[in-house]
C-alpha cells in the first residue's frame, strides 16, 4: 500500500535527522511526563482519601447529620444546640433508615489514681459497635441495661487505656471523667494510626443516658450517625433528613440549615480539593509545554521543508504526488509526537515512582496516562503537522530544484 | 505519433513583478529511439523547456503531447503518474536523497508506481550493475564520488523502464574523465533504444547526439543532424569531453 511506504519514509526521515527529532519531541516531553505525574499524584491521593475514609468508620450506606451549620467537621459556631433527640426518633421513624446513632461528645481528662489523660468522650447507643463494626478487645461493650439505668460504665480505646494503665488490667478498675467515677468494662479493639496521623483509638464511650445526665448535663446532641437501609437509599434518606430537621427547627425555606452533613464524599471532596489546586498548576503547565511542543514541531517542520525543498522536489520528479508529501510529513510529525509521548511517560513514570519510594507525594500508577499521553501526541502531531505537511506538497517540483 | 510534440509553447515566468517570457513559441517533434542535444547559453531557455518536456511545469501557452496524452490538461496526480511512467531525469546536480544507499536511492521510484514490482531489489540491483556500480549499492551519496554518484542517478532514472531519459548538463559537475564515462553510458543506452534528451552548454557534449536543436533566446535558432553521429558510435573511445 501506497500509505505504508510513505509511513516507512517518514520513519527514515525521523530517524536521520536526529537533531531535529530531539527538539521537536522535548515540549511533547515536558508535556506528556507532567501529564503522567498528575494522574500518578491524583489516583494517589484518591487512594489515600479512600483510606482515610474506610478509618472514619463510614461504609457505603451511612453518614453522619450534625448539629450546627458549617462544613463537615468544621462547625460555624460554637456550642449548638440545634439537633435534639426528637430529631433522632424521628429519623430512626424514617422506612429508609435502619439505624440511628446519636452522639454527645465532649473533649475531657480522664483520671486513674496518679494518671490522667485528654480524651473525647463520646455518649452513645449501644447500636454504635454494631454501627462502626468495631470489635472488643476485652471485657464488654454496655448494652440496653446500662442505657436504661443511666449506669456509669466506660468502654476505653487503645490509647487512653495504655495511657491510665500502665502494667495493670483496666477490667473493673474506676476512672474519673471530671467528678464522676465510671467502671471501665470493656476495651476496644486498637486500629493504630492514619496515615494523616489521625488516632481513631483515642476515645472513650459511655452510654448516651450517662452522659446526658453526669457529663453534659443538656440533651442536646453533638451529630447523629444514619445507616440507611442500603447505599442506594442514602442519598434519599439525607433528603428527607434534610425535610424533617428544618421542620423541627422551624426553619423558614429562606433560612440556612442548622445542621450539617459528613459524608465519604464530602470527606474527599474536601481532601482533593487540596490537592486539586496543586493538580491545577500542573496540568496548566503541562497543557503549555504540551502546545509548545506542538508549536516547536511546527515551526521546526517549516524550517526543515526549507532544508528539504530539494528532496520534496526530487520525490515529485520521480512521481511521488502531493498527497505523498503531505503523508509522508504528517507521519513524521506524528511520529515525533509519539516519540515525545512514550519518552514523557516513561519519565513521568520514573519521577511517580520516585515521589512514591522516597514519600513526597502519593502516587498511584494506572493505565489511563497510557492511553492519555497516546492521545495527545497523536492529536498534536496531526494538528501542528497538518500546516508544514501541505505547505511541503504545495512547492512545484520544478521551483524546488532551482 | 511522435512520443513528444511541441506545439507553439510559451512560458512566462513572473519575477518582481515583471513577466519575463523564457519560451517563446517553441514547436517541436521527437520521434521515439532519438538521441537530441538541445545547446545554447546560460538563459536561453534550455532548462525551462525541459522542465516542460518533464512534466515538472505547465506550460504558459501552447499544447504539449506526450507519447499521445496531452499534458496540460491532466491533473497534477496524473502528471505524477506520467513522471513516475514515462520520464527519467539525471541532473547536473545529482539530486539524490542524502544519508540513502545507493540501492534505496534507485529503488525510489517504484515507491510512487501504483504498485511495486516483486522484484524492486533485483531490478534495482541491475540497472546499478548495468551502471558499473555494481560493487558500491550499500553506499550513501557521500561515500561515492561524483561520476559514482551520476551514475546511480542514471540507474535510478531507469529503474522503471523509462520512454525518455531527460538529462540536464549530466556532465556539468564532474571532471573531464568520469564526464567521458558518462556519455558513453548515454550512448549505450541509446543504442539500445532509449529516447535520450540532453541538455547542455557544451558543444563536445552536444556532439554525441544524432540530432542537435540550438536554442536562443527562448527560441528554437537551429535544428540539425549531426553528421559525424554515425562516426563517434563507431568509435565509443570517441573525442569525447575535454
Amino acid at each position: 500500500m501506497r500509505i505504508f511506504r510513505n509511513l516507512r519514509q517518514a520513519l527514515r526521515g525521523v530517524a536521520s535527522n536526529k537533531a531535529n527529532t530531539f527538539l521537536m519531541t522535548l515540549g511533547i516531553i515536558v508535556g506528556i511526563g507532567s501529564l503522567t505525574v498528575i494522574v500518578a499524584i491524583g489516583e494517589g491521593t484518591k487512594a489515600k482519601v479512600l483510606d482515610r475514609i474506610s478509618n472514619l468508620g463510614f461504609g457505603p450506606d451511612s453518614f453522619s447529620v450534625h448539629a450546627g451549620a458549617g462544613r463537615l467537621f468544621f462547625a460555624r459556631s460554637g456550642a449548638t444546640t440545634s439537633l435534639s433527640l426528637q430529631d433522632v426518633d424521628d429519623i430512626r421513624a424514617l422506612p429508609t433508615v435502619r439505624l440511628v446513632i446519636p452522639r454527645q461528645r465532649k473533649s475531657t481528662r480522664i483520671i486513674f489514681k496518679k494518671e490522667f489523660t485528654n480524651t473525647r468522650v463520646y455518649g452513645v447507643t449501644p447500636e454504635w459497635q454494631i454501627a462502626r463494626d468495631w470489635n472488643i478487645a476485652d471485657g464488654v461493650f454496655f448494652n440496653d441495661q446500662h442505657m436504661e439505668r443511666k449506669r456509669r460504665v466506660i468502654v476505653l480505646g487503645a490509647t487512653p487505656a495504655k495511657k491510665l494503665f500502665i502494667g495493670t488490667d483496666p477490667i473493673g478498675k474506676m476512672v474519673r471523667v471530671g467528678d464522676v467515677f465510671f467502671q471501665v468494662i470493656g476495651l476496644l479493639e486498637e486500629k493504630g494510626l492514619t496515615e494523616s496521623g489521625y488516632d481513631p483509638d483515642d476515645r472513650t464511650l459511655i452510654p448516651l443516658t450517662t452522659s446526658i445526665s453526669r457529663l453534659t448535663h443538656q440533651t442536646y446532641l453533638h451529630s447523629a450517625k444514619v445507616m440507611a437501609l442500603s447505599p442506594a437509599l442514602v442519598k434519599k434518606t439525607m433528603e428527607d433528613v434534610s425535610l424533617i430537621l428544618r421542620e423541627n427547627h422551624n426553619l423558614s425555606p429562606l433560612a440556612d440549615d442548622d445542621f450539617r452533613y459528613v459524608t465519604p464524599e464530602g470527606i474527599m471532596q474536601w481532601v482533593t480539593e487540596s490537592a486539586q489546586a496543586l493538580n491545577r498548576m500542573l496540568l496548566l503547565i503541562s497543557t503549555v509545554s504540551l502546545l509548545v511542543g506542538g508549536i516547536v514541531i511546527m515551526n521546526i517542520l517549516l524550517v526543515s521543508i526549507r532544508e528539504r525543498v530539494r528532496e520534496i522536489g526530487i520525490r515529485r520528479c520521480f512521481g511521488a504526488r502531493r498527497s505523498d508529501i503531505t503523508q509522508q510529513f504528517l507521519f513524521e510529525s506524528v511520529f515525533v509526537a509519539l516519540l515525545g509521548g512514550i519518552l514523557g511517560t516513561a519519565i513521568g513514570l520514573t519521577i511517580s515512582i520516585i515521589f512514591q519510594r522516597f514519600d513526597l507525594l502519593p502516587t498511584k500508577i494506572t493505565w489511563e496516562p497510557f492511553a492519555l499521553a497516546f492521545a495527545f501526541s497523536t492529536f498534536i502531531g496531526l494538528v501542528f503537522g497538518i500546516q508544514p505537511a501541505r505547505k511541503a506538497a504545495m512547492l512545484s517540483p520544478e521551483e524546488s530544484l532551482r | 505519433m511522435s512520443l513528444i510534440e511541441l506545439r507553439s509553447i510559451s512560458k512566462t515566468y513572473k519575477s518582481a513583478g515583471l513577466d519575463v517570457e523564457v519560451l517563446k513559441d517553441v514547436s517541436l517533434r521527437i520521434e521515439e529511439g532519438e538521441y537530441v542535444s538541445i545547446i545554447g547559453p546560460s538563459g536561453a531557455g534550455k532548462s525551462t523547456l525541459m522542465t516542460i518536456m518533464g512534466c515538472l511545469g505547465l506550460p504558459t501557452q501552447g499544447i504539449y503531447f506526450l507519447d499521445g496524452e496531452e499534458v496540460g490538461q491532466v491533473s497534477d496526480r496524473e502528471l505524477s503518474r506520467i513522471r513516475n511512467e514515462k520520464i527519467g531525469f539525471v541532473f547536473q546536480a545529482f539530486h539524490l536523497l542524502p544519508g540513502v544507499k545507493a540501492i534505496d536511492n534507485v529503488m525510489m521510484p517504484l515507491l510512487y508506481s501504483d504498485k511495486v514490482p516483486k522484484d524492486a531489489k533485483q531490478r534495482a540491483e541491475t540497472v546499478l550493475e548495468k551502471v558499473g556500480l555494481g560493487h558500491r549499492m550499500g553506499h550513501t551519496p557521500g561515500q561515492l564520488s561524483g561520476g559514482e554518484q551520476q551514475r546511480v542517478t542514471i540507474a535510478r532514472s531507469l529503474i522503471n523502464n523509462p520512454k525518455i531519459l531527460l538529462a540536464d548538463e549530466p556532465t556539468g559537475n564532474l571532471d573531464s574523465k568520469n564526464g567521458v564515462e558518462i556519455m558513453k553510458t548515454f550512448d549505450q543506452l541509446n543504442r539500445e533504444g532509449t529516447t535520450i534528451i540532453l541538455i547542455t552548454h557544451d558543444q563536445e557534449v552536444a556532439l554525441h547526439a544524432q540530432r542537435i536543436l540550438t536554442i536562443k533566446d527562448g527560441q528554437i535558432e537551429s535544428d540539425q543532424w549531426n553528421e559525424n553521429f554515425q562516426k563517434s558510435q563507431a568509435s565509443p573511445s570517441g573525442s569525447g569531453v575535454e
